[in-house]
């Protein structure tokens, strides 16, 4: 396929369109697939939820780093550009401060029996759907008090 | 060989304004699964119990898929550069095997919904595959909406009009990013889904 480029014509480039690095990009590219199957390979290892999950975000957040530095060019891009980028993102931690009232409030589950008196339609684990099972005996309950309504019945 | 920088003379930000508005409407992205993500915290935390994804998921499918996005991002950019070096064959040639990985990802996808539905798995099933089925299925659909752009792009580059047409590569450009958007998600979406 011809290439449509004027060698004798000056190599016209928009001041807003990034000179590719091809080099660059390999070599994130490699870095990409490295961190990819460290992610895959520490999670095998089953380690505690905070770790895992503090890990697991430490290794997303330098690949989305990578990708958006190099690849959507945002290393040495206009301030403009980066100011959007960082509205955006304070809006999205905004959204986070309800998670505090989960962490700081919520009583959590401390055992099995726990599990299954909240969400018995998971609490055979991995969430796959499992068959119902009978229903324990009811704990006793005190009688509700009687409505207006059946009073006046009563009456009748 | 010269080369001549030219600031564009249509905003005053120097910023054209078709990149500007990809950015701006990847602002508003950026807020879409930002919702989406505190979302499943939220649902995750109020949850007693939530599954590991190696227990639930089908993990080996989606690290195939994390590979194939990755490498999808490679080719957009790679027929950037072609783009940019005015390189018609070297640029079809990249944009073509992006959209072929594209489908690919779609592929995969669809391989493992059907291992789950035939499993009797929905999203009524569980919140843990409610929230599954709802972020990685929105996801999908920004796939299919890349591979349209994508696909346009790549037809766009046999008609030499486009090619004088100062424009297109800001369109390749725009394109790009937003498909490297795509894979951003992905890459927090893995994890959080299939690992943690």
């Amino acid at each position: 396929m011809a290439k449509h480029k004027d060698a004798h014509a000056p190599d016209v480039v928009h001041a807003d369109h990034e000179r590719p690095n091809i080099k660059l990009y390999l070599g994130v590219f490699g870095a990409l697939m490295a961190l990819t199957g460290l992610t895959v390979f520490v999670s095998k290892f089953h380690l505690p939820r905070p770790q895992a999950i503090a890990l697991g975000l430490l290794i997303a957040c330098t690949k989305a780093s990578l990708v958006g530095a190099v690849f959507m060019h945002l290393w040495g891009e206009k301030r403009l550009i980066h100011k959007f980028l960082y509205t955006a993102g304070f809006f999205g931690l905004l959204m986070l401060i309800p998670i505090t009232d989960f962490i700081l409030t919520r009583p959590r589950a401390e055992n099995h029996a726990d599990v299954a008196a909240q969400h018995p339609d998971e609490s055979a684990g991995a969430g796959h759907p499992v068959e119902a099972k009978p229903a324990e005996a009811p704990a006793p309950t005190p009688t509700p008090a009687p409505k207006a309504k059946s009073k006046v019945k009563a009456k009748k | 060989m010269t080369t001549i920088a030219i600031e564009n003379p249509s905003t005053h930000s120097g910023i054209s304004n078709a990149k500007l508005g990809v950015w701006l409407f990847l602002a508003s992205e950026v807020m879409l699964f930002a919702t989406l993500f505190t979302t499943y915290i939220v649902l995750r935390m109020g949850s007693a119990t939530w599954p590991w994804g190696w227990d639930a998921l089908n993990v080996p499918l989606a690290t195939l898929n994390t590979v194939i996005l990755i490498s999808s991002s490679v080719t957009i950019v790679m027929a950037y550069a072609r783009a940019h070096a005015k390189d018609v064959g070297g640029f079809r040639l990249w944009m073509a095997l992006t959209i072929l990985l594209s489908f690919a990802f779609l592929v995969v996808k669809g391989f493992e919904y059907s291992g789950e539905f035939s499993k009797g798995i929905f999203p009524s099933t569980s919140v843990f595959y409610a929230t599954y089925f709802t972020m990685t299925g929105l996801h999908g659909i920004h796939i299919v909406g890349g591979i349209i752009v994508n696909c346009g792009l790549f037809f766009m580059s046999y008609k030499q009009e486009h090619w004088e047409n100062p424009l297109f590569l800001g369109r390749v450009e725009g394109a790009g990013l937003y498909w490297h958007f795509v894979d951003v998600v992905w890459i927090f979406l893995f994890p959080a889904l299939y690992l943690l």
